[in-house]
């Protein structure tokens, strides 16, 4: 018997015998982790903090069983040393959904539950904002159940058989004229409402901070930065309380691209989620696809060839390097120099968004990835150009960049010291990512839970230790050229083969049970929860998306600070709001 | 008169003899000949600013590693004539609630404060106005700028605008300093505040005098215009646009014009104070020449500001004050002592004598300074805090799959 094994058997010992009766194991085919009774949720996850050291709640979700009449919330955790997940789970009637807050105990499930509570209407007792946060307050339901039904709704699942009579296209939207469909509260006339309150229930969570009387006295302003802002990288808007240029509180307020993507991924075919993964960080649609496809392949039991496993390597890390190299651009952007580092970063991004064309055919919705190997194989001579950038010009030119900003006076005084995480914090807010190990935690999910074939690769966790928006900026630096040495390897070692496992199919049998895949994206931990009962749509589909759960940890940072850092540090976490919002 | 030695007196003759004809009084015929020649500056100046924009769009361009605009007119030069047009069809629009004739009038008293100085700056021998006070009178009416810059952004009830006006005053008050007491070497070494006379004096220029009262001076005006790195007031990606948020079309023209054309004069100002204004070989005989020159010049010092903006980021509003009232006016003082000092003691040496000298003890200044910031370098990476020693988190790995002995393995 394994060690690892000896530990798990250990572990299952402590919390089946100090929680007899409450806490159960997860006995439906193709489960796996802990049932918990809803009272002892708070004493297990304490005694799982505490006691057995796990100390990162990475995912907090939830699951509408309709027919099973209940509601379950899932709940993933890890150790920062490294391991598997432990999964466990609290089940409430579907009618009075209410589950104890974990906010207490893992401060970066507050704005998981926030969005369980938005799509799924799960009331959790205890958490401090308890608001909708990516629909707007006035909204009619919870979308992610089961029985709500979206304007415009035709058949639970796709392919809708309707959209093609005769064999001819034909659409929804054209039959249902707008409104005549849309189930409006009593009383409730669209025409004549105006948003009064929105505002209002955002402002009146701010903090103001009473001054000491003998202090000049001054006004204490509020400002929304966004959500039309050059420097939120999209949609977002944060209510920022200032005194002078100091900023006293900050809310992150989003959900302006929400486009219930999880819904739209219940109603789709397992494969055809595939491109829509890579509408979620448009800027490193690879590493979505292969997160999507490992927690897919894990309930189907397929793994792809060694060619493909490859491919994919090289894919995910050549979007990692673009991706960084794009944020490092943007930050300085952030930071106020006048586009110039963000166009020399966009230049070698555009290089590799030209590797991606050419394999995918598509620059940024690559739609590559599948159940089982990749799309297509590499042609000869993109190989020849990847082996170029890999071996000739990233090396060349992140060095460059490294010359020129990092040790810029201007870089270092903006960034040394401003918006500090320290790794208690980043932990506690399952921030995840650069984030993360910029704060001196060297947790990386290729190395701490190696998936696909990165326990082969000779690489380094990049990790630094001041917590800052400059070592944040330094940790992209290191993890561009890790990802270089990562791709040189695999260059060096891709075996000639077939690049799919079986036959392309277009429609998967995939087994009933629940998989949680997650890989390390450029943006942090990225996370599939996808929960199958054995039909050709996934039952839950559901994005762990870092630049969402990083901004947790965004008020901490900012509070304190000045005005021009609130836009460093939110750029230093590098969020992309198609996956912030989803 | 010759047309090429005196071109502007001659004008000058002529059309006063003109007008005299006509029989006006020589005492209105006198302020009929200075507003034509104020609004000939003043008009010429601001057409130059059509080219300023076509340059720095251009040149920020080739900074970035593109081509800047090309396809309206030969290498893109009409683009700004485009742009004009465009800007003058689009609508002047009123914020609700602002104060209506603060909000308007504040584009103009900026652009009124930048052409302002453009009155006492010697374009050639003779033309300028040669006032005993001239140097003065920049810094003052310099500042006239600022008040527009504050009138607009309190009148358009914007809170962005507003930061950035208390962020422009603040920024005014803190940079002033610097500029008056740099601006005060060149005073001290030509014994003249008329800025014709600071051209005289400058058979060498001062900027071999004093090499770092010009820097100081640069970095000074620069943060007085808003420029980068010093360009808070409208930092896009913090307060938007500030001042100018609410501003569109021929009221925001002002501003950009005005905006322009205040780094340009400070080039011009720069040149005139450090890098001998109109002289050159030539300028003596034929004043037209100085002119050239003195453009040359002023271009030279705009293009190192336009190069500031093209690769330098943004710093933050605290670190500015700190510069400006812990360094550069520290600084400044010790230069304006060195150089009373010096002065009195090398004055008799004979021009490249005193210049040398003069250098040798910036020479010397800037070795000491460079010592201090490396000194104080060294000390802000001690104090910079490390939230978690190395080693303290162990990286995270799967536990080893190790096979026990079965003893140990019950």
């Amino acid at each position: 018997m394994s060690e690892q094994t000896v530990m798990i058997q250990n572990e299952e010992d402590t919390l089946l015998s100090r929680f007899p009766k409450v806490v159960r194991k997860d006995e439906r085919k193709g489960y796996e982790g802990y049932v918990v009774e809803a009272n002892a949720l708070t004493d297990f996850a304490r005694t799982l903090r505490d006691e057995l050291g796990y100390d990162y709640l990475s995912s907090v979700t939830g699951v509408d069983y309709l027919p099973q009449g209940q509601m379950e919330v899932v709940y993933h955790a890890y150790k920062t040393t490294g391991g598997p997940a432990l999964v466990f789970k609290v089940q409430v009637p579907r009618d009075n959904p209410v589950v104890p807050s974990l906010v207490p105990i893992y401060p970066g499930a507050d704005f998981q539950e926030r969005e369980a509570w938005d799509l799924l209407g799960i009331k959790f007792e205890g958490h401090p904002n308890l608001k909708r946060i990516l629909l707007w307050e006035g909204f009619h339901g919870h979308p992610l159940r089961k029985d709500w039904r979206e304007p415009y709704f035709e058949a639970e699942h796709k392919p809708y058989k309707s959209r093609f009579p005769e064999g001819k296209v034909f659409r929804a939207e054209e039959r249902n004229p707008f409104g005549k469909n849309v189930d409006y509260p009593a009383g409730f006339d669209p025409a004549q409402w105006t948003p009064d309150n929105t505002n209002a229930l955002i402002y009146e969570g701010l903090g103001r901070v009473e001054k000491a009387s003998d202090d000049l006295p001054t006004e204490q302003i509020v400002v929304n930065l966004g959500p039309q802002h050059p420097s939120t990288h999209g949609v977002f808007r944060m209510v920022v309380t200032l005194d002078g240029e100091t900023v006293v509180d900050l809310e992150p307020v989003m959900g302006y691209l929400h486009r219930n993507h999880e819904k739209i991924g219940e109603r789709n075919t397992w494969l055809m989620n595939m491109p829509f993964t890579d509408r979620l960080d448009y800027l490193s649609p690879m590493s979505n696809n292969f997160g999507y496809a490992l927690a897919v392949e894990k309930l189907l039991g397929v793994k792809p060839p060694e060619r493909a496993e490859y491919i994919r390597v090289i894919m995910a890390e050549l979007t990692r390097i673009q991706n960084h190299i794009f944020a490092i651009g943007m930050f300085l952007n952030d930071m106020g120099a006048y586009f110039t580092p963000s166009l020399y970063a966009i230049e070698e991004r555009e290089l590799i968004l030209d590797v991606f064309e050419a394999v995918a055919g598509s620059r940024m919705m690559v739609n590559y990835f599948r159940f089982g190997g990749v799309a297509r194989d590499i042609p000869e001579d993109v190989m020849k150009k990847i082996h170029d950038l890999a071996f000739e010009r990233l090396p060349r030119r992140i060095d460059e960049l490294d010359r020129y900003l990092t040790n810029s006076e201007i870089v270092r005084v903006r960034g040394e010291g401003v918006g500090v995480l320290t790794p208690e914090q980043a932990i506690a807010y399952s921030a995840a990512g650069p984030v993360l190990r910029a704060s001196g935690v060297p947790y990386d999910v290729r190395r701490a839970e190696p998936y696909s074939i990165y326990d082969r690769f000779d690489f380094d966790v990049a990790v630094r230790y001041h917590g800052d928006v400059y070592d944040r900026y330094l940790i992209r630096m290191d993890e561009v050229r890790q990802s270089i040495r990562i791709i040189q390897q695999a260059l060096q070692q891709i075996p000639e083969g077939p690049i799919m496992s079986g036959k392309p199919q277009y429609q998967h049998r995939v087994p009933a049970g629940e998989s949680y895949g997650r890989v390390e994206g450029p943006k942090g931990e990225l996370g599939f929860y996808v929960v199958s009962t054995g039909k050709g749509n996934p039952w839950r589909y559901h994005v762990r998306a870092p630049s969402f759960i990083n901004l947790t940890a965004l008020a901490e940072m900012t509070k304190g600070q000045k005005v021009a850092d609130t836009v460093i540090i939110l750029g230093s976490i590098d969020i992309v709001l198609g996956e912030t919002d989803r | 008169m010759g047309i090429l030695s005196q071109p502007v007196g001659a004008i000058a003759a002529w059309l006063q003899a003109l007008l005299e004809g006509w029989g006006l009084a020589p005492g209105l015929t006198k302020v009929i000949l200075y507003l034509i020649g104020a609004g000939l500056v003043a008009t010429l100046v601001q057409v130059w600013v059509i080219f300023l924009i076509w340059f720095e769009r251009k040149i920020i361009g080739r900074f970035q590693d593109r081509l800047g605009p090309n396809r309206v007119g030969p290498y893109g030069l009409l683009q700004p004539f485009a742009d004009l047009i465009k800007i003058i069809t689009k609508e002047v629009i009123l914020p609700a609630k602002a104060d209506k004739a603060v909000y308007l009038l504040g584009p103009i008293v900026m652009n009124a404060g930048v052409l302002a100085i453009w009155a006492v700056i010697p374009l050639m021998p003779m033309v300028g106005m040669d006032t005993n006070i001239a140097a003065l009178y920049t810094i003052a009416v310099g500042a006239f700028a600022t008040l527009g810059i504050l009138m607009s952004g309190w009148a358009s009830n914007n809170k962005f605008a507003l930061v950035s006006a208390i962020r422009t005053v603040a920024q005014m008050v803190a940079y002033e300093v610097p500029t008056v007491l740099a601006l005060l070497v060149p005073v001290l070494l030509a014994g003249t505040m008329s800025l014709h006379g600071i051209v005289k004096a400058q058979h060498v220029w001062f900027v071999i005098f004093a090499p770092l009262a010009f820097l100081i001076y640069f970095i000074a005006s620069v943060a007085e215009v808003g420029r980068t790195p010093f360009d808070l007031l409208e930092a896009e990606s913090e307060i938007v646009a500030g001042f100018h948020i609410e501003y569109s079309g021929m009221v925001f023209a002002i501003f950009y014009v005005a905006d322009f054309l205040h780094a340009f004069t400070i080039g011009a100002l720069a040149a005139v104070l450090f890098l001998g204004g109109w002289r050159g070989p030539g300028a003596e005989a034929f004043p037209l020449l100085g002119v050239v020159y003195l453009w040359i010049k002023a271009f030279a010092v705009y293009f190192l500001v336009v190069w500031a903006r093209g690769s330098l980021p943004r710093v933050r509003i605290d670190q500015m004050m700190d510069f400006s009232w812990k360094f550069l006016t520290p600084l400044a003082l010790i230069l304006l002592v060195v150089a009373a000092v010096l002065d009195h003691f090398v004055i008799g040496l004979g021009v490249w004598g005193r210049a040398l000298s003069h250098l040798a003890a910036n020479a010397v200044v800037a070795w000491l300074v460079l010592q201090y910031l490396e000194h104080y370098d060294r000390a802000r990476a001690r104090q910079r805090p490390m939230v978690a020693q190395p080693g303290q988190y162990p990286e995270a790995r799967p536990p080893a799959p190790v096979e026990t002995s079965p003893e140990t393995a019950s």
